[in-house]
């Protein structure tokens, strides 16, 4: 049986296993607080905002453990240069359309790794002499456990193709190799997960479930007949290329222009979809998305009533976001 | 990941529609109505709600990147930076809640980048002078202003909602005043600058004159002194602010 006071770790090495913990936790809190403005998605930016106060204060709580461990406090440290490369790999991720590789980098390997390093070592404190880290831990856990199943469920609203399945796959195959050539965050060896199935439903304060809502929560444009044809007519119009068809809703000072007739021409697109619609007064603002061709083509067209009929007042191509429009 | 990004790679999903805020004003003066939504319906009202959603969305993009941006700064300003995303992204589903509640949907309006522009300062503490301080002082404000139109309105679910965002929001200032103090302390040209930055949003967010002081059913914005005072605003700077609205050229 073991000794009541028989311990794992000494309190040197405690002390930099934590610098170990915080080195990792305090890069997550950055790396989650510079994505959210390169993500375009509304689910995930909101995910990745409520956990980076949670993972601020862990980073917080470990680093004022430190001092009662007869070492500096807020002192963070990698386990070694792997750990290092490894979370550089992480932070790479940071085009608008890699939102998938951002949401598994996090929530299917670091987070479920940090959980499953927590337990194991939460299992083996000494229960006498170690109580302020196991609360740290505790504290650490359930926080992890709830972050890990609210991005399960975000990643699982994301993944809405199978070419985005084969894309997380290989994004989290990839990653935990170089966290396994680290030894984990510890650089201890062995190196474990937890499953998001094995984390419990997230409550209220960081619901996925309600972050996903919010994202979907476009409700019903409110287009007028008029204006719903004229829209028809125009995208059609541009889908045959037939420019003296666009032109008739152009009003007199609005140039098709040639740099975009050749742009379009170019992209042979076969559908039009609206994939925005929004209000200046009684004008109307509305991004036209052409694809199916080569090349999709988002045009930003301003229109203006005239009379009971709509014309073109303003329109230009602009970059598409990296997120189609919320299902 | 670059330090600091380049203001044009804020990312959006298609259904938002980005427009320079002055176009926006012109596209509106031109069809004869108020560049900056009125409180006097409830549809200008959701145009403001609207407005202040995506300025959520951007103090929340923005300090994320602060957190990011200056991993050499002092440990417990990342702390109070990583608190503010906290807040900022709760504010975020309350507007959109409130939008919903108004009937409203996220893209009815233009996205203005005008306070994300201005969140992409290379300082720290000229960020802080200017988010915390300028940008968070006038949503205070606004939200100030909120409140007691939607007691005058009989709208508890408005009311209630963005009070709590108000309280947040003098936190936010309060952490701007403390930390353009500390984060300058010793280098009084540094200080100046971030003063000079935070006054340059001040003048540009008093939108011409339309922030200014009166009563909040008179006055476009009004300015919240008493918030503002709670924030750590001194009644010196209070009283220049009032007197910049005051020279502000009307639109």
């Amino acid at each position: 049986m073991t000794h009541p006071l028989a311990g794992h770790l000494e309190v040197d090495e405690s002390a930099k296993t934590i610098r170990h913990y915080r080195y990792a936790v305090e890069r997550m809190t950055r790396i989650l607080g510079g994505w959210m403005a390169l993500t375009p998605e509304l689910s995930a930016k909101l995910l990745m905002g409520r956990h980076v106060w949670d993972n601020a204060q862990h980073a917080d709580a470990w680093g004022k453990r430190l001092p009662e461990l007869r070492a500096a406090a807020q002192v963070s440290e990698p386990a070694n240069p792997r750990v290092v490369a490894f979370l550089d790999a992480v932070e790479a991720a940071e085009r608008p359309e890699q939102t998938v590789e951002r949401v598994v980098a996090i929530y299917r390997v670091l987070k479920p790794h940090l959980l499953a390093t927590y337990k194991s070592h939460l299992a083996t404190a000494n229960a006498v002499y170690e109580p302020p880290t196991c609360r740290i831990l505790a504290r650490c856990i359930e926080d992890e456990r709830r972050h890990v199943a609210a991005g399960e469920t975000v990643l699982r609203h994301l993944l809405r193709t199978p070419e985005l399945e084969t894309r997380a796959r290989a994004c989290e195959a990839r990653l935990w190799l170089l966290l396994e050539a680290a030894g984990g965050v510890t650089g201890a060896g062995a190196v474990t997960r937890v499953s998001a199935a094995a984390a419990f439903p997230a409550p209220s304060s960081d619901d996925a479930a309600e972050f996903i809502r919010l994202e979907q929560s476009t409700g019903t444009w409110s287009i007028t007949p008029a204006l719903a044809q004229a829209l028809t007519a125009f995208g059609d119009a541009l889908i045959a290329g037939d420019t003296s068809g666009a032109r008739r809703w152009l009003a007199p000072d609005v140039e098709l222009g040639p740099a975009l007739d050749t742009r379009l021409r170019a992209a042979q697109s076969t559908r039009h979809a609206v994939v925005a619609f929004a209000r200046v007064g009684e004008q109307r603002l509305v991004k036209l998305r052409l694809d199916g061709g080569h090349d999709g083509v988002t045009l930003l067209i301003r229109w203006a009533p005239d009379g009971s009929d709509w014309r073109i007042a303003a329109l230009e191509a602009v970059s598409a976001s990296a997120a189609p429009p919320a299902a | 990941m670059e330090r600091p990004i380049a203001y044009d790679k804020l990312a959006r999903e298609d259904r938002l529609i980005r427009m320079r805020a002055r176009e926006v004003a012109q596209l509106k003066i031109d069809q004869g109505l108020p560049p900056f939504p009125d409180l006097l319906s409830r549809d200008s009202i959701k145009e403001r709600v609207h407005g202040i959603m995506v300025g959520e969305l951007q103090a929340m993009e923005g300090a994320g990147r602060t957190v990011y941006d200056f991993p050499d700064a002092p440990w417990e300003f990342t702390m109070d930076m990583a608190r503010q995303v906290w807040d900022e992204s709760r504010h975020v589903e309350i507007y959109v809640r409130l939008l919903e509640h108004l009937d409203g949907y996220i893209g009815e309006f233009p996205e203005t980048t005008i306070l994300w522009r201005c969140a992409c300062a290379e300082d720290a503490a000229a960020r802080v002078a200017g988010v915390n301080r300028g940008l968070e002082g006038l949503a205070c404000d606004v939200f100030n202003q909120l409140v007691h139109i939607a007691r005058r309105m009989g709208d508890p679910i408005l009311e209630r909602a963005v009070d709590y965002v108000l309280a947040d929001e003098i936190t936010h200032v309060r952490m701007g005043s403390k930390w353009l103090t500390r984060l300058t302390e010793g280098d009084p040209e540094r200080r100046r600058l971030a003063i000079e930055f935070q006054e340059t949003i001040d003048e540009r967010f008093n939108l011409g004159g339309i922030r200014r002081e009166g009563p909040h059913e008179l006055v476009p914005i009004s300015i919240a002194t008493e918030a503002r005072r709670e924030g750590g605003f001194t009644d010196e700077e209070i009283a220049r602010l009032i007197r910049t609205t005051q020279r502000s050229a009307v639109y």
